[in-house]
């Protein structure tokens, strides 16, 4: 499952939204994102910088009076809701490891 | 190539002018010490419902019982 604060995605046709075999979900109130401690308010200068220099309004995507984000993560759950492994870095650039994320449903499911 | 070393290696291509990559960088440094951390390794993930790509209203603990979930936190697509 994916989740971020951005409203429902418009751009997708139905048959391209039925396509995709996992589950976008649109946190348009951010309490999911304060929940799992990954919200935050987007720094004064760096939605200057977003604004004046990439023309990027995150307004737009997320809603009026919406400059917020989360942290990106990633967590794998076991069948108790229990974080197994996961990662998370204000860095945006860093993600956890594919292989890792493998391994740990692996290590719950059973098998090589 | 891990994936680490892959986006490594695309966000050195960019080649920003130094003054937006210090900004960009205080940015993830208030944010760290704003102590946005995360969910820990053990404890259990908060339960949700949220509507999907077709608006269907999804509720993670009725995922769980299905088998594991992963779950991906992101920021948007722009």
């Amino acid at each position: 499952m994916a989740i971020s604060p951005e409203r429902p995605d418009n751009t997708l046709t139905m048959a391209e939204k039925h396509a995709i075999p996992i589950d976008i979900l649109s946190d348009a109130t951010s309490e999911v994102l304060k929940n799992y401690r990954l919200w935050f308010a987007v720094p004064g200068e760096v939605k200057t910088l977003y604004l004046e220099k990439f023309g990027l309004n995150l307004e737009k995507h997320n809603g009026a009076g919406r400059w917020e984000l989360p942290v990106p993560a990633t967590y794998v759950l076991d069948r108790g809701g229990f974080v197994r492994a996961g990662e998370a870095d204000p860095d945006y650039t860093v993600r956890m490891e594919p292989a890792e994320i493998v391994a740990a449903i692996r290590g719950i499911v059973g098998g090589p | 190539m891990s994936l680490k070393e892959r986006l490594k290696e695309f966000d050195a291509s960019r080649k920003r002018p130094p003054e937006i990559t210090a900004i960009l960088r205080r940015g993830i440094e208030d944010v760290r010490a704003s102590g946005a951390a995360g969910l820990r390794i053990g404890e259990r993930a908060p339960d949700f419902t949220l509507p999907n790509q077709r608006g269907e209203m999804t509720t993670l603990s009725e995922r769980l019982a299905r088998g594991p979930v992963v779950l991906s936190f992101y920021r948007g697509v722009w």
